[in-house]
């Protein structure tokens, strides 16, 4: 009897010095961070590091990290010094995203939050930067909501929406391909939200759906798909998976000799994915975000040069320029505002055209005002197998003003709310 | 319609005989040791990237050869390090080991060959396709069967003519009197997760002939493999070939009607044989 009754008794003390260290770790890091943050303005990236979007996430880390030495070199944020804290939010599981994101505001105290890759877990930070009054930016989720219907006033985005990418491609897809498309569409909302888009486009310009099939996310095989899209007879099959989905689709459509007989294409393209391709399955009509090669582009050879330093040798993609101007973009809210409220800091940024050194495209890159949406120009153009250097496998043939494929502000359907 | 179908049906062979290549490994090892064996996807990757680094030295047909091998050692490594302190403890032990080991070895191939995709290219002749209106047989994809097709017969060989694949077969009945009638079971064991690994670094190679090579790539490849295993049976070689050829086949016919439910076929489909035959279509009963 007694036996069991002391065990009861060391099992509870037992708890209640865990409870008692629990305790106090809670109270004394904020305590030790607070003590720091005096000193710097934080920025909290949380993005991913692992999973299927880990080359983009490494690739928009580096121009984070780049852009952290610029900002810092220049004299910091509001006379202090820029901090970057990095967590992985992993490719796609938002729970995780979220609990990092609640991390970095509550026991960091970030300033700023940026994120995500994933539109749908961009979308879940989004919404916990709003409940928290945090400065967010989006380097590179896509879909249309968080600028679209999901709007929040604090809430910034670097990428393009999926219409934008649709709009500016196709009518080069109608040119160089055909009018008659079979769309290979990744079942989530990125691939949902860009097939529309693309079809919205397309139907203006006399393009004709012959058929859709939608593809889940991580497909390794896409041998059965690709049959039926074939069989369909379309002048073009076209491609909107990201990522590694996209290397394996168009890989297996050129092993299978399709690109022989139908045109192979699609809206977004990316040099990540260019890069995974063997040369013979570079191809198609596409879309960039953002490309490296513009000669006659003020500040954007400095830019190339400097990332090859950091990145053994490689080339800025899209992605790396998406870190870079998501962290200019937290200071010069910060500059602009003269004030780290995210409100203030919100306001300042209504229209605000970034500087040519940070936009680094020709026609420059303005935030929409009662959007919060980059505004900025796109590549339009086709993959090639070589170029004049091993990683110059785009050729932009157009470059299209995002003020002309964006639409109205009523269509994207974002209706901002701002705090009283 | 029928032709699509026809086509989808021949395409799910050369698929399923894939995912049976992958199931076979993982089937030895689990009829063997018990050890269910997560990490089967990562050993897969590194087949993939070792043939990689080395095709440029010894040429494709030379890193076909030596990166399965190589994947073995390693295997062979790992289960002497980490897995045989595991046997005899419940499953649940090996599977939580094997989980973290996993991603230990996509994290390491990250770290070593980086995240980005890389070109694997296979000769340009293999993956020419036969005809214009089959144009999903292509040399590769023929080529890719056969070796499963000679992986296959080999190993049902080893199995049934060699001392060590009929010390196997008897240690996967009862290998307690195996091991009393002096046959060296940790030794046994080793060879065997070898064997079952050389098969995931086989797999491996072939995969990335026709996939992007990057390092969630066994990730992605690894259920299908497991729920060929349950489909065809616990404990049955030829089951597990059974189920890695019908998921195939059905997953790709599923494509030509319901294309977004690619993917949950096979899962509906391992529900359905676990409600009408718990013990897969050629398991033995009672096993696990």
């Amino acid at each position: 009897m007694d036996k069991p009754k002391s065990l009861v008794h060391l099992n509870r003390r037992t708890m209640i010095k865990a409870a008692a260290f629990a305790g106090i770790a809670q109270v004394a890091s904020p305590f030790i961070i607070t003590a720091r943050a005096a000193d710097n303005v934080k920025i909290g990236l949380d993005n991913p590091l692992t999973g299927t979007y880990a080359a983009l996430g490494k690739n928009e880390l580096i121009g984070a990290q780049l852009a952290l030495e610029h900002i810092n070199a220049k004299g910091g944020i509001l006379g202090r010094q820029a901090e970057l804290l990095v967590e992985d939010s992993t490719s796609g599981d938002a729970g995780t995203a979220v609990q990092k994101a609640r991390k970095l505001i509550d026991r960091d105290h970030v300033d700023f939050i940026v994120g995500n890759i994933n539109s749908a877990l961009a979308q879940a930070i989004a919404n916990v930067a709003y409940e928290k009054n945090v400065f967010h930016v989006v380097p590179g989720g896509h879909t249309d909501s968080v600028t679209g219907s999901n709007c929040h006033w604090n809430v910034f985005r670097v990428c393009n929406t999926t219409q934008m990418e649709a709009n500016a491609v196709a009518g080069s897809l109608i040119t160089n391909a055909g009018k008659k498309w079979y769309y290979l569409t990744p079942d989530y909302a990125f691939g949902h939200t860009l097939q529309a888009g693309l079809e919205r486009a397309a139907a203006k310009l006399g393009g004709i759906k012959l058929g859709a099939d939608l593809t889940p996310l991580g497909t390794t095989d896409f041998s059965s798909y690709l049959i039926k899209a074939q069989a369909a007879n379309p002048d073009v099959i076209i491609f909107l998976q990201a990522g590694d989905d996209a290397v394996n689709a168009l890989k297996q459509a050129v092993q299978f000799g399709l690109d022989k007989k139908v045109h192979l294409a699609g809206a977004q393209q990316e040099l990540e994915v260019l890069l995974g391709l063997p040369p013979e399955a570079r191809i198609g009509t596409w879309v960039f975000e953002w490309y490296w090669k513009q000669p006659d582009v003020p500040h954007v050879n400095e830019f190339v040069a400097e990332v090859r330093k950091k990145s053994g040798g490689h080339v800025p993609t899209a992605r790396t320029w998406f870190g870079y101007a998501a962290l200019w973009t937290c200071a010069l809210a910060a500059e602009q505002a003269k004030s780290l409220e995210a409100l203030k800091m919100a306001k300042a940024m209504q229209g605000f055209k970034l500087p040519p050194d940070v936009s680094l495209m020709p026609g420059g890159a303005v935030y929409r005002a009662s959007q919060n949406q980059l505004i900025p120009d796109l590549y339009v153009g086709t993959a090639q197998s070589t170029g004049s250097d091993p990683e110059d496998l785009f050729h932009v043939s157009e470059i299209v003003k995002g003020a002309d494929v964006a639409g109205t502000l009523e269509s994207t359907e974002c209706k901002m709310t701002w705090p009283a | 319609m029928t032709q699509l179908v026809l086509f989808n049906v021949f395409n799910g062979l050369i698929v399923g005989a894939f995912y049976a290549l992958m199931a076979l490994g993982l089937s030895l090892i689990l009829n063997l040791s018990g050890v269910i064996n997560f990490a089967h996807g990562g050993f897969l990757a590194i087949g993939g990237y070792l043939a990689f680094t080395l095709i440029p030295y010894v040429g494709f047909w030379g890193g076909l050869v030596l990166a399965p091998l190589l994947t073995a050692v390693l295997g062979i490594f790992v289960e002497w390090l980490l897995i045989r302190r595991l046997y005899g403890r419940d499953p649940l032990y090996s599977l939580l080991l094997t989980f973290g080991l996993a991603y230990m070895i996509e994290a390491s191939t990250r770290f070593i060959w980086g995240a980005q995709s890389l070109p694997f290219q296979v000769p340009g002749w293999l993956v020419t396709p036969l005809s214009s209106e089959y144009f999903f047989v292509t040399g590769y994809r023929l080529f890719m069967v056969l070796v499963v097709a000679i992986a296959v017969v080999g190993l049902f060989l080893i199995l049934s003519r060699t001392r060590l694949g009929i010390r196997i077969r008897a240690g996967t009945l009862d290998l307690e009197t195996v091991s009393l009638l002096g046959v060296n079971v940790r030794l046994l064991r080793n060879m065997n997760f070898g064997l079952g690994i050389y098969l995931a670094g086989l797999a491996g190679v072939l995969a990335v002939g026709q996939l992007g090579l990057q390092p969630t790539i066994g990730g992605s490849l690894i259920m299908p493999s497991f729920v060929a295993i349950i489909v065809g049976g616990l404990g049955s070689l030829p089951g597990t070939l059974l189920g890695g050829l019908l998921i195939g086949v059905v997953s790709g016919v599923t494509t030509v009607f319901f294309p977004s439910a690619t993917e949950a076929i096979i899962y509906v489909m391992m529900a359905a044989v676990l409600l009408i035959r718990p013990h897969g279509l050629l398991g033995d009963e009672g096993r696990f």
